[in-house]
């Protein structure tokens, strides 16, 4: 990355970090609800310790691991990605930067690494807590493995890393904030299960991106996968890098041909 | 940083902007010389910024040729905005950023030795005190200022600003007029300023062009556009003891192109220079007229915008060619 590649990624980070509703958002669907869940289940255990399980331990670590990189993570990821990819134009300000004369596949391109450096951000201090908390917490239970942790952070960076790429490119093409939000988020919590459960569409459901990103799950390999279609890992490899070209390509190509 | 070779800030040959059917510039042939502030006068809707963002390459134009600074738009593209600083309509910025936070957005954009030039940006507009504070509680004319100052972030030989003092107060449009006029008189850069107000146009530049339904009606310096096409139109007002003998000596004289009555004496259109006047003058006086009032008619980018309007409305092919 050049040099004013980094100060114009610089720029956007900026521009999201100073978002305060954007920053105190996604932290609560990554940390806050994850705050949450602890906190209902340490008090339940502190409160009857017979009938429910402590709240840490490697279990609790996978539960709470898919909740934040299949669900909640994913919607913190969409609200970045949007924001980044029509913070501009909603302002008013894109026209300003397109008269900087720099090229406007460069000004889409800055946002993708400015958003995913929030996104990720805000998805590690909720790792972190789960982390902290099914060590701190697991009382008489194992704890998660070094394998498992690695591999859980990997997979819930892929999670809302590739879901933050896809909302920044597809908000740059629809160049409609409220728009873009509603469209990914029916599509990520109410469209890809659906589809997904409709067996009759056979093998089209290995086009699905949570089918796709599921795939990788490190929990899969101790048999709790939750995916509801098999694929090999080169095909959801390619799914994942299809899904991502294709809408890298739809936003540049807006934002370069658009009316400033 | 290559700021061009040609004469000519910026010059469009059969520049042609069209929105489905409808044609917002038509054929369009602008010159704007270098190191003067340069009006762009029409009314609203008559396809002023539209012609900015044309230039600007905010939207693509439909057919004819565009060098901004020397560079072919939208051929070089890139090296022509590099010296050219742009307020498009209302500046706008993200509210929830600093002025200065602005400013940096800016700066990472254009290149690393910007940076540099954001403070003395904010102090050439005199925004330095209110930097740190969120745009979304500036005013109007601050956020013209802080419009004005991302502009400086380029270090501009061109500034456009499109309708540059809407929102103003009268000191600011006061303190903004100035400030153009350093910009042109002591920093030798060229101001492009599309207005739809004709006094500030008069105040503000040395010379425009005027625009109506996307074609150039006419172009020159103010004197020259105020005083008709071809800059030497001279009338007189004249004060005379006898109207009707004064009008038939007037008549027969080949100094005089037109005479006629008005409400303050006699109205007389020259046939030659400023000089003619003192001709008429003794002229009169040989035919024992008593000379009680001479006096050249200043005429107003205002009048003559009128005039041309008017002529439009009447007869608008006839006019444009």
């Amino acid at each position: 990355m050049t040099a004013i590649a980094l100060r114009m990624t610089g720029a956007d980070f900026l521009k999201l970090r100073r978002r305060r509703w954007l920053v105190w958002l996604s932290l609560f669907l990554t940390f806050g609800v994850l705050a949450i869940i602890y906190a209902v289940t340490v008090i339940e255990h502190a409160s009857n310790p017979a009938e429910y399980a402590p709240a840490g331990g490697a279990s609790n670590f996978k539960d709470g691991m898919r909740v934040l990189a299949l669900f909640f993570g994913p919607l913190a990821a969409i609200l970045i990605g949007v924001e980044a990819g029509t913070g501009d134009v909603s302002a008013g300000v894109f026209r300003d930067l397109v008269v900087t004369g720099r090229s406007r596949v460069a000004l889409f391109a800055s946002r993708v690494p400015a958003a995913l450096a929030l996104c990720w951000l805000v998805t590690l201090t909720g790792f972190l807590l789960l982390l902290v908390g099914s060590i701190a917490f697991a009382s008489n239970l194992p704890t998660p493995g070094a394998s498992l942790v690695l591999n859980g952070l990997g997979f819930t960076l892929l999670g809302t890393g590739v879901l933050c790429v896809i909302a920044v490119a597809f908000a740059s093409f629809t160049t409609s904030r409220a728009g873009a939000i509603v469209t990914l988020i029916a599509w990520q919590v109410v469209a890809s299960p659906l589809l997904s459960n409709i067996s009759s569409l056979g093998s089209a459901r290995k086009g699905i991106l949570s089918q796709a990103i599921v795939h990788f799950s490190p929990v899969s390999i101790e048999g709790r996968r939750g995916a509801t279609v098999s694929m090999s890992q080169g095909t959801a490899l390619l799914v994942l890098c299809v899904w991502l070209a294709v809408f890298l390509v739809l936003g540049a190509w807006r934002t370069r041909t658009m009316d400033a | 940083m290559d700021s061009g070779s040609s004469e000519l800030a910026v010059e469009t040959d059969g520049l042609t902007k069209r929105f489905g059917t409808r044609t917002a510039l038509d054929g369009v042939n602008l010159r704007v010389p270098r190191g003067c502030a340069f009006g762009f006068l029409g009314p609203n809707g008559a396809g002023k910024t539209t012609m900015i963002r044309t230039l600007l390459g905010l939207t693509h134009a439909s057919a004819g040729t565009m060098f901004v600074l020397g560079h072919p738009v939208p051929g070089e593209r890139d090296q022509a905005l590099q010296r050219v600083g742009a307020i498009v309509e209302e500046p706008r910025f993200h509210p929830h950023l600093s002025g200065r936070e602005n400013l940096r957005i800016v700066a990472a954009v254009r290149g690393p030795e910007t940076a540099a030039r954001i403070a003395p940006a904010l102090a050439r507009v005199g925004l330095t005190e209110r930097a740190d504070e969120k745009v979304k509680s500036y005013s109007m004319g601050m956020r013209q200022r802080l419009g004005v100052a991302r502009c400086l972030l380029a270090d501009p030989l061109l500034l456009i600003l499109d309708e540059p003092t809407n929102g103003l107060d009268p000191a600011g449009i006061q303190e903004f007029r100035e400030m153009i006029r350093e910009m042109v008189e002591q920093e030798g850069r060229t101001v492009f300023l599309s207005s739809h107000l004709l006094d500030e146009v008069e105040k503000i530049c040395d010379a425009a062009a005027i625009v109506d339904r996307g074609k150039i009606v006419t172009q020159g310096s103010i004197a020259e556009i105020s005083r008709g096409g071809d800059g030497t139109r001279n009338e007189l007002i004249v004060g005379v003891d006898d109207i009707e003998l004064a009008l038939r000596t007037l008549d027969a004289s080949e100094l005089v192109l037109q005479a006629e009555r008005a409400d303050d004496g006699l109205r007389v259109v020259l046939s030659g220079a400023a000089d003619t006047a003192a001709d008429v003058n003794a002229t009169l006086v040989r035919a024992g007229l008593r000379v009680a009032r001479l006096e050249p008619v200043r005429h107003s980018l205002e009048q003559r915008f009128l005039e041309i309007t008017a002529r439009l409305d009447e007869a608008p092919e006839e006019v444009r060619a």
